[in-house]
């Protein structure tokens, strides 16, 4: 399930790549994300709630910062369950920085969502129907991330 | 904590004590030895769990067992009569209308709820009968086609 | 698999909104099952307490009342309406619809309440209900409150009922003269959810048969049944021709916002409320004259 958005931002690209790497920026943007811990320096723990009416699931994921070239793209991995024996979860996460001409900075991200096992088979409706909001809550979450960081 | 359960399965009185959370067609099958009703699909699509409540066709997969309380259940080992087989059994049968036999059960139950509903129904009310039972086999026309024959009056009952 | 939970079954409606009272937060209710038991199997929802109320009888009811509105109790199955003959005479659409809804078994068992208050955009009969205009009644602890169809549903699977409510009643007004209404859903196998659903309601002028009013109501095109209002728009007060028509369902086709899966890709289904539209449309109009 591919998921992805981007949005433009006025500040020095250096600045928004140092932010981006900071501990925990990308996953706390996640939405649901109930918990974020370091493990090291590139690993990070998480917990994430979705809900959809009646039905909520929670995922467990390792994500590790598996490639970075500095300021303009990092790639993060992403593997776990889905909570009470729903699933296996693998999701890649890529983000593009790119300087434009009005000296802007266009952050474009793109993830693709794996899951397998019974939330797949049942849930998929669901979960298809959740990726557009999600996508774009996690789009609105990162902006206003990286502009509180930037901005004054 | 299990809740009491009375049941009626083919004439016949049963009390059972089960959790809120059986389904009726594990009782059937778990509980009462019932195994001629089948499970399958886990999403309530196939319908090799039909059987008839209270004279309607029910997916017993589909259905907690303590909602069948004080309910008449006839599954498909309740169609022959005194070790002779029902008219839909024997039309089955003599039309090629089963392979694997997986769906009979659920196929015969549906028939024969419709038969005790409307004992002349049209072709259309004959495929509609049956369109919650999938069949994997038999591509439906022979199934059909012993249904119709039953519903014919071409079968007559054995006494 | 199932969760364990505890289970109780009420026997009358004061009983359940104590109940409900009671449990606040934790519970979930089941009438026949038919939608929520599946989720339960697949382990989607975990109650930890279940309450039961498929037999309470005071809820099941078909009847009309003096104004001539339909009023349905909330647990009256899927079979019942489809049979009904006070139904078919008066509100057939109502029939047609609960009859191409899902299979036999399910409609002997599962409640039209239920079926309404599991919020699914794919269900039946919230379209064909929101295109009759027709209201709900929602009972709780401190009183009743009623609401439209088409204001009752939220997001997927979501409606504004509230902890310690239920769904009691639905009413259908009675249909105006030289209206038809029609219903149809596109899907590949009998007996499945609907791919694309489209009920709409037209009444003409008796003067010069014009589109008086007009509801189109699209299922599983958005998070919930939506009403093409700008496709009603384009037909309200005019004479309706073939191509305004046409242009309907291309306006309908763009306010869709529906998702792709592996039944049907989102531009599939953006197809299929142009061509829907435009077929129950038509059928619309030609029960409208015979009306």
């Amino acid at each position: 399930m591919l998921i992805e958005g981007k949005f433009t931002l006025k500040a020095p690209v250096q600045n928004l790549w140092n932010f981006l790497l900071e501990p925990g920026t990308l996953a706390s943007c996640i939405p649901g994300a109930e918990k974020v811990g370091a493990i090291d320096d590139k690993t990070y723990e998480c917990i994430v709630k979705q809900s959809v009416g009646p039905i909520s699931v929670r995922f467990k994921f390792t994500a590790v910062l598996a490639e970075v070239d500095p300021p303009k793209y990092v790639k993060a991995v992403g593997r776990g369950e889905a909570l009470g024996k729903m699933g296996t979860f693998t999701c890649d996460v890529i983000v593009n920085l790119a300087e434009n001409p009005a000296g802007e900075v266009e952050v474009s991200y793109q993830t693709n969502v794996n899951i397998v096992g019974r939330l797949a088979t049942f849930g998929e409706r669901i979960m298809r129907a959740k990726a557009k909001s999600v996508g774009e809550e996690f789009t609105r979450n990162l902006q206003e991330k990286l502009k509180g960081r930037t901005d004054g | 904590m299990r809740k009491e359960l009375r049941l009626t399965v083919n004439g016949q009185p049963y009390e059972l004590y089960v959790k809120p959370k059986t389904l009726l067609v594990e009782v059937l099958r778990n509980n009462l030895g019932l195994t001629g009703t089948k499970r399958s699909c886990e999403s309530s699509s196939c319908g090799v769990c039909t059987v008839i409540l209270n004279g309607m066709a029910v997916k017993s997969c589909s259905i907690l067992a303590l909602q069948a309380d004080g309910a008449e259940i006839t599954t498909v080992e309740g169609l022959a009569n005194d070790g002779k087989l029902h008219p839909l059994q024997r039309a089955f049968l003599d039309y090629g209308a089963y392979q694997c036999g997986f769906c009979t059960a659920g196929m015969l139950t549906s028939a024969k709820a419709l038969l005790d509903e409307n004992t002349k129904p049209t072709e259309e009310q004959i495929r509609e009968a049956i369109d919650g039972n999938i069949c994997r086999c038999t591509g439906y026309n022979s199934i059909i086609r012993a249904m119709t024959a039953v519903m014919n009056g071409e079968y007559k009952e054995e006494k | 698999m199932i969760n364990d939970f505890d289970y109780i079954a009420p026997k009358t409606l004061k009983e359940t909104l104590t109940l409900l009272d009671q449990y606040r937060e934790d519970y979930k209710i089941i009438a026949g099952g038919q939608s929520l038991l599946i989720m339960m199997r697949q382990g989607l929802i975990k109650p930890n307490y279940l309450i039961d109320i498929h037999g309470i009888s005071e809820l099941n009811y078909i009847k009309t009342d003096f104004k001539k509105r339909l009023r349905i109790g909330a647990l009256t199955t899927h079979r019942a309406i489809e049979r009904s003959p006070v139904i078919k005479k008066s509100f057939s659409v109502l029939a047609e619809m609960e009859n191409r809804l899902a299979s036999v078994q399910t409609r002997n068992w599962g409640s039209i309440g239920g079926n309404l208050c599991h919020g699914d955009p794919a269900g039946d009969p919230a379209p064909v209900l929101i295109a009759l205009n027709a209201t709900l009644t929602i009972t709780g602890v401190h009183g009743e409150r009623n609401i439209l169809v088409e204001d009752f549903f939220l997001d997927y699977f979501e409606t504004v009922l509230e902890h310690g409510e239920l769904l009691s009643e639905i009413q259908v007004p009675t249909i105006p003269s030289n209206t038809g209404i029609a219903y149809t859903k596109f899907n590949v196998i009998e007996s499945d959810m609907a791919i694309v659903g489209v009920a709409i309601s037209i009444t003409l002028t008796s003067k010069d048969g014009h589109c008086e009013d007009v509801r189109i109501v699209l299922a599983n095109s958005a998070p919930k049944p939506m009403r093409a209002k700008q496709a009603e728009d384009l037909l309200r007060g005019k004479k309706i021709t073939d191509h305004l028509l046409k242009k309907a369902g291309e306006i309908s086709s763009d306010e869709a916002d529906p998702i792709s899966d592996i039944h049907a890709s989102a531009e599939y289904r953006r197809e299929l409320v142009k061509v829907l539209v435009k077929r129950v449309g038509e059928e619309a109009i030609t029960r409208a004259k015979k009306s």
